[in-house]
């Protein structure tokens, strides 16, 4: 591509073409310059553009499109062909930054954005001219320049905040240092006295702004990963002219705008970021400059209003102080009680108040409000910085702080109790000023765990909650009753049980209330208490307890789904599954109507999935009803299987992707639920799922093996009749699933459900294929995960099949491989095999091939007898052998997959642990021991040499136990 | 500089027993600096400013005689030793002043080559001491000055004045000598190579004025010093009797720059730690840890430091020798520096074998150390960071839970939010081994409890968001794996069946 007036033309024509909002014309142009961007010239010729157009919709349009030609292209990835040819590459460093400098604002922050990613590859070896280009533009006194230099500084610098500390980093970190530090500092010293010189020049000043900010995040980003030498030097005239700065106002730059910060806002803000990093990171050259900054920020925030433009200065300066005040050798500067009150009167209390903003958001946009308010997303709020500070000020200055709040929420519940109408955020104010005082530690689980000694929960709970939420009116003040159900629910380990009780039938009620936040508070506060524990591990409320309410509690659950912007409504689904959970057969009466409900909600939900949790908690509430009632009635399964199965089908048949897994789950529970044969309804589905197409996604596969699992245990009969020619398709699931490192023990669990189940005669011909699979993968690629569950997998076919079978399973694939199996896998890595069952199995497994093999006494594998023996005691005595190679670790995050496709269990839909071995033996080393009697019987003298010739003395020691506890002995 | 602050030492932290050797901390001298050079580090070189002549040797005492440099030039150039006496000795002088000593132009002049020629006159001892006094400050100066009196032949003649029999003289050639080996590994081996040693060391006895000890073992001390490479086997056998009797001196300065020496040769290697720690040092430098000297509790806190860098055997000599006594209350010494210090010995201390972290347990070290992270400074706070994370990282199943239940969460969970990606990365490492070791314990309820309780849950659930991805993939793997909100069915679901 020549850099030709055509082919400018040509690319204006497609620029322009790439607008257009009609996609038939927009994708070609697109793919069109996808498909020249290799050419050479072709960045140059998009510059020439975005500088020489006559038109500015090209020029951005160029602009833009270079931008992202750069991104998709600068980086030279290893292996992959360099997609910038070296001369354009040369040519756009040399011209770029003098074209970003020279460009109207909004092409400048495109060049700019280009130029730090091609700094963040080439700087600052490939580009060592850069920096002395910038710097030398310091020099223009042209403002818009300088922005543009340190706008673009400040993207290449930035990431020295977060990158990890390395020689290489460090280095880049010192070339710039040399070349930069001085000339931002008489940067940075120049344009403050340019402030003075034109303060009155409101316009001027703006610039001169914009660029302090700049130089004052760019100080952050070079002081970051360490002092450098030239700061320490030059802290004073930093630190002087940072602290003038804070304390600094101007008219002229004060904005009307209530919500966006101004510049005189960023600038105190990110001082107070630099203040904060130094006392963080270098206290003991900052020391000196501390306590000036303290008051500084103090004084800054008595002074700021409570607009919302504010927030995050004032935010930041309150972490600073929050900071400082909780370090010992900073105690003294807080510790007079006249600076105490003036801090608790003058910037704690006001920043704790309820704003218009607050109360908006309260009302339009309550999902965020719950948010930040339930869950802990308020780390930048007012409230939360304030509450941070009271706590932070508690560690040294508990009581005369509490003395201090406990004057101010006295008067402030005054103020409520003359006119509540009018003054009801008093008494919110007080409510959080208790609560942020009281609150030492607090979890979800719990809420709070520690609490200030020196407030009476109860009393003020008795006093001032309950007399609110008693009130008739559930829709009056609706924030006071938020307050009020958030201090039972994160007081709730405080207040004695009895007052939780009484508030129960209040909570209740308020499930009625228009509020969203009040009603899901509620539900939220209910949920939490039936999850509360009492004594022995039981929940704190009984099922009797609450009994009473049952109805009302139910009916009013559900009546809340249905209220305007509820009807997805997490915390209410929530508190229906805790409710069934905790009332067990309480509920038995009301499930007709709760599930009819429950499809109903599921049918409308499964349209247009879009709260995974509200779906989550659905589907355990289904579960639960089904267990419930089943446990009583088995019977009852018919009657959910009508209510679902249509529900069921309509989901497979539009492929609800998130709702698939769910349904399996909900399946395998109401077909485990069976105690005869197989329903044909079930049988007809069969088929469907071993189509590969479910298994694609990974989400589905726990879901499905489970619900094939499921099918084995209660219709293996009817499978090995009925559907033998699906048996195939079974165990092409089984290869799939153990090819894959992430899922094999999923193969695993089907695999051993088709041991357990089947009849033998009908898996007969495939068993040898599917030990020559697992071969295959154990050469291939072998993992501790897979070891472990082959493992588990022999043992089990050893006992269902018999050893003899097993040994001879492995020498009709190859001669003498059983002896490499035992040699090779399972004596040296038995002691990794984890789990309950998994370990019973093994046991009970090697037990067999020790006594019930004849091979093992009379041929070459003989000697490796007592090494298994060895082995199996090792099994029995020692700990779990949990170590994991290194070339491993990271097994688990590269093949897990993706967040979104994660499978989510449905912890009511769980199945019961499961042990194929069961009754038969219940004491596995007693097994051992009678096992190995039967043996001497039958050979007797040749066991116990075996035994004392080459088992090891401790082992020896163990195995004469459990012959003693066996009351055996060998002969 | 000799040594650096010992914060990017290699260390071992993700795989577990893999290469026990990789996981003790060394200062690594490669390393990209940003902040000042360390201030409480031993002078290497030292200029003589004081005024000696009062007391001079020659008897004939010069004042008032002020040349120029061209007047000294042509004095050294004459054949009257007088003559050459008084222009040596304004030359000197010119040295020692003050304030703006003129080495470079000295050097420039020429005069050195003169000034080493007076060395060996041994009929005018008090031309030899001007000489070497002029060349001593010249040598003080920077690395090229230093080059112009070595390259200009001073060594040789200089050791052997060590022999002279004039005690100020000698004297003099001593405090040039170490100057000279001030410089770096370079200048160093050439004193070490014309033979000084053994001289120097003969010039110890009982009778030595204690002004010249102190000169003496400031010298030996910088030819203990500096790396690439750090000095011979042979010479620190030779040095070593000596400075370990030095090292029951009770002079403080003696005492402190022989720590000073002993610290330069355990920043080496096993080997020589092994060479030091054989000569039966621990005992006293344990005592002198407790010295209320900051000049000898610095250097001999810094060498129990290298020395618990060497092997299992050699940190276990000096656990036996009691550090573990002494370093909690170094912990809470006034100043940071030696704070710092005493966590970066015990984060040595913490990365050995489980029986070393017992003893961390058995002593009572873990209070001080928490209390350090809680309210130390940044760089002390960094130090005993690491403690933990050794700790934690070699630890039993059960001294973790004993470290979870000391109270680290909390001020970990503080420091969550230092300014700092790798240290957040590595908080999020300890967390998840006590989380996983509490797992094993069926105690992770509990200690999610602990976590969760100062804030913890909010803080790591923020860091799923860091820009660092490193961070916040390891946030992310914490929250998924045991904060996430699924976890609570659990136990009504066992209540169920």
């Amino acid at each position: 591509m020549e850099l030709s007036d055509a082919n400018l033309q040509t690319l204006t024509e497609y620029l322009k073409k790439t607008l257009d909002p009609d996609p038939a014309i927009r994708r070609p142009a697109e793919k069109f310059l996808e498909s020249v961007e290799g050419n050479q010239n072709y960045p140059l010729l998009l510059l020439t553009l975005l500088e020489k157009s006559q038109d500015n919709v090209i020029k951005v349009c160029a602009s833009v499109t270079f931008k992202n030609y750069i991104k998709r292209n600068w980086r030279i990835v290893e292996d992959e062909p360099n997609k910038i040819c070296e001369a354009d590459r040369v040519a756009i460093k040399a011209n770029i930054v003098h074209l970003m400098l020279s460009s109207p604002e909004q092409i400048q922050k495109q060049l700019s954005d280009a130029i730090s990613i091609i700094g963040r590859e080439d700087f600052p070896q490939k580009w060592p001219d850069l920096l002395t280009e910038m710097v030398n533009r310091f020099q223009s006194g042209d403002f818009h320049v300088i922005n543009g230099v340190l706008r673009t500084a400040h993207s290449l610098f930035k990431r020295y905040r977060h990158e990890f500390k390395s020689n290489e980093l460090w280095t880049e970190i010192k070339l710039v240092l040399d070349a930069f530090a001085l000339p931002l500092t008489n940067l940075f010293k120049a344009t403050i006295e340019l402030c003075s010189t034109h303060a009155n020049d409101a316009s001027a000043l703006r610039i001169l702004f914009s660029s302090l900010i700049l130089i004052s995040k760019l100080f952050y980003s070079l002081n970051f990963q360490d002092l450098p030498e030239f700061f320490e030097d030059n802290m004073e005239t930093w630190m002087n002219n940072f602290h003038t700065l804070l304390t600094l106002d101007n008219k002229l730059l004060q904005t009307d705008d209530e919500e966006e910060a101004g510049l005189l806002e960023l600038l105190k803000s990110q001082i107070c970021d630099n203040a904060a990093l130094y006392a963080q990171k270098y206290d003991e050259e900052f020391q000196r400059y501390l306590p000036r900054f303290v008051r500084a920020i103090w004084n800054l925030l008595i002074t700021t209003g409570q607009e919302v433009k504010y927030d995050l200065l004032v935010s930041n300066a309150i972490q600073f102080l929050a900071s400082v005040c909780e370090r010992p050798h900073y105690k003294n500067l807080f510790e007079d009680q006249n600076t105490l009150t003036s801090i608790c009167e003058k910037v704690i209390v006001p920043n704790m108040e309820f704003r218009a903003a607050d109360e908006e958001a309260f009302e339009d946009n309550s999902e965020e409000y719950i948010r930040r308010d339930l869950e802990g997303s308020d780390i930048d709020t007012r409230r939360r910085a304030a509450c941070d500070l009271v706590r932070g000020l508690c560690k040294f200055f508990e009581g005369p702080v509490t003395g201090i709040f406990s004057g101010y929420v006295n008067s402030m519940l005054q103020e409520y109790a003359k006119n509540p109408s009018v003054n009801w955020k008093h008494k919110d104010a007080a409510i959080y000023l208790v609560t942020s005082l009281a609150s030492k530690a607090q979890t979800q689980k719990h809420g709070i765990t520690q609490a200030n000694e020196l407030v009476n929960l109860t009393e003020f709970f008795v006093n001032h909650i309950l007399p609110d939420l008693k009130s008739a009116n559930v829709n009056e003040f609706p924030v006071l009753k938020a307050d009020g159900i958030k201090y039972i629910m994160i007081f709730r380990n405080q207040v004695p049980k009895e007052q939780l009780l009484v508030s129960v039938p209040l909570l209740i009620n308020y499930l009625q209330a228009e509020s969203i936040v009040v009603h899901t508070y509620a539900a939220h506060a209910l949920e939490r208490l039936f999850t509360m524990k009492g004594p022995n591990h039981a929940t704190l409320f009984t099922a009797a307890e609450i009994a009473p309410f049952v109805e009302i509690l139910l009916t009013n659950l559900f009546k809340a789904l249905t209220l305007p912007g509820s009807s997805e409504n997490e915390y209410i689904m929530k508190a229906i599954m805790r409710s069934f959970s905790l009332l067990q057969e309480a509920i038995i009466p009301y499930i007709p109507t709760l599930i009819t409900q429950l499809t109903q909600k599921l049918l409308a939900v499964s349209k247009n999935p879009s709260k995974p949790h509200f779906n989550h908690y659905m589907f355990e509430a289904i579960c639960l009803s089904i267990r419930i009632t089943c446990k009583a009635n088995p019977a009852a399964v018919v009657n959910f299987e009508e209510a679902l199965f249509l529900v069921f089908t309509e989901i497979l048949q539009n492929d609800v992707q998130e709702f698939i897994p769910y349904v399996f789950q909900v399946m395998s529970l109401l077909l485990e639920t069976h105690k005869n044969d197989i329903p044909s309804s079930y049988m007809a589905l069969f088929p469907h799922l071993l189509q590969p197409v479910l298994w694609e996604r990974t989400g589905n596969i726990p879901a499905l093996v489970r619900l094939l699992q499921a099918f084995l245990e209660r219709g293996s009969n009817t499978i090995a009749s009925a559907a033998a020619d699906k048996i195939p398709g079974l165990l092409g699931v089984f290869q799939k699933l153990i090819a894959s490192k992430a899922n094999d023990h999923q193969g695993f669990y089907l695999l051993n459900s088709i041991i357990e189940h089947m009849p033998p005669e009908s898996v007969d011909q495939y068993r040898k294929q599917i030990f020559i699979l697992l071969f295959q993968r154990l050469q291939n690629s072998k993992t501790t995960k897979f070891i472990k569950s082959f493992l588990v997998f022999i043992n089990l076919y050893c006992i269902k099949y018999g050893a003899l079978a097993l040994q001879e399973i492995f020498d009709g694939i190859q001669p003498k491989m059983f002896g490499m199996v035992l040699e090779k896998i399972i004596i040296p890595e038995i002691q990794k095999v984890s789990g309950n069952v998994e370990k019973k199995i093994c046991a009970v497994g090697i037990t067999k091939l020790l006594t019930e093999c004849p091979p093992m006494m009379d041929t070459e594998y003989t000697k490796l007898w007592t090494p298994l023996l060895q082995s199996l005691i090792g099994l029995f005595e020692l700990p779990e052998d949990d170590s994991i190679p290194d070339e491993e670790h990271f097994i688990d995050i590269e093949d897990t997959p993706g967040y979104q496709t994660a499978f989510s269990q449905l912890a009511f839909a769980g199945k019961k642990e499961h042990d194929p071995v069961g009754q038969m033996v219940t004491n596995p080393k007693i097994h051992l021991a009678q096992s190995l009697h039967k043996l001497s019987t039958a050979c007797p003298g040749r066991v116990p040499s075996m035994v004392s010739t080459s088992l090891n003395a401790e082992a020896l020691q163990y195995l004469q136990g459990y012959l003693q506890a066996a009351s055996v002995t060998l002969l | 500089m000799s040594s650096e602050a010992p914060e990017d030492r290699m260390r071992k932290f993700k795989y577990r027993g893999k290469d026990a050797s990789m996981i003790r901390q060394h200062r690594i001298a490669v390393n990209v600096q940003l902040r000042k050079a360390k201030k409480d580090e031993q002078v290497l070189k030292r200029r003589n400013i004081t005024n000696l002549c009062s007391h001079s040797a020659s008897g004939e005492e010069t004042k008032g005689v002020k040349l120029t440099l061209e007047e000294i030039i042509s004095g050294v150039n004459a054949s009257d030793p007088i003559i050459c006496f008084q222009a040596t000795q304004a030359a000197r002088k010119m040295l020692s002043r003050e304030k703006n000593p003129p080495l470079k132009r000295v050097v420039e002049a020429g005069l050195i080559p003169k000034l080493v020629e007076f060395l060996t006159s041994s009929l005018h001892p008090c031309l030899q001491f001007e000489a070497a006094w002029a060349l001593t400050n010249i040598a003080s100066g920077t690395s090229d000055q230093t080059r112009a009196v070595v390259e200009g032949g001073a060594v040789k003649p200089l050791v052997e004045l060590l022999s002279s029999p004039n005690l100020i003289v000698c004297e003099q050639a001593v405090w040039a000598l170490g100057n000279i080996a001030g410089d770096g590994a370079e200048f160093r081996d050439s004193v070490i190579s014309s033979n000084a040693i053994p001289h120097l060391l003969a010039l110890i006895s009982s009778t030595t004025p204690i002004t010249f000890l102190r000169n003496i073992t400031w010298t030996l001390s910088n030819l203990c010093r500096n790396k690439n490479p750090y000095p011979c086997k042979k010479a620190v056998e030779q040095m070593l009797p000596v400075l370990s009797q030095l090292l029951q001196h009770q002079d403080n300065e003696v005492l402190s720059d022989t720590c000073w020496a002993l610290s330069y040769l355990t920043e080496s290697c096993i080997e020589r730690i092994g060479q030091v720690v054989d000569m039966g040092v621990l005992p006293r430098l344990v005592q002198l840890m407790t010295s209320s000297e900051l000049n000898i509790l610095t250097p001999s806190l810094r060498t129990v430091g290298n020395i618990v860098t060497g092997s299992d055997h050699q940190t276990q000599l000096a656990i036996e020798a009691g550090i573990l006594s002494v370093l909690p209350q170094l912990l809470l010494y006034p100043k940071s520096s030696i704070q710092k210090e005493a966590a970066w010995t015990l984060s040595n201390v913490a990365a050995g074998p489980q029986q070393h972290i017992q003893q961390l347990i058995d002593c009572n070290v873990l209070p001080p150390v928490l209390a350090l992270l809680k309210n130390g400074e940044f760089k002390a706070q960094k130090e005993a960071l690491w403690v933990v994370a050794n700790f934690t990282n070699g630890g039993t199943v059960r001294q973790l839970i004993h470290l979870a239940y000391s109270g680290v969460l909390e001020p970990l969970v503080n420091l969550l939010t230092i300014p700092d990606a790798k240290f957040v990365v590595i908080i999020l490492d300890i967390i998840s081994f006590l989380l996983q070791a509490a797992e094993k314990l069926s105690k992770k309820e509990c200690l999610c409890l602990l976590i969760e309780e100062p804030g913890g849950v909010d803080r790591i659930k923020i860091l799923q968001f860091h820009e660092n991805p490193h961070v916040a993939l390891t946030a992310m793997n914490i929250i998924e794996k045991y904060f996430s909100e699924e976890e609570d069915s659990g136990p009504i679901l066992q209540s169920l069946d």
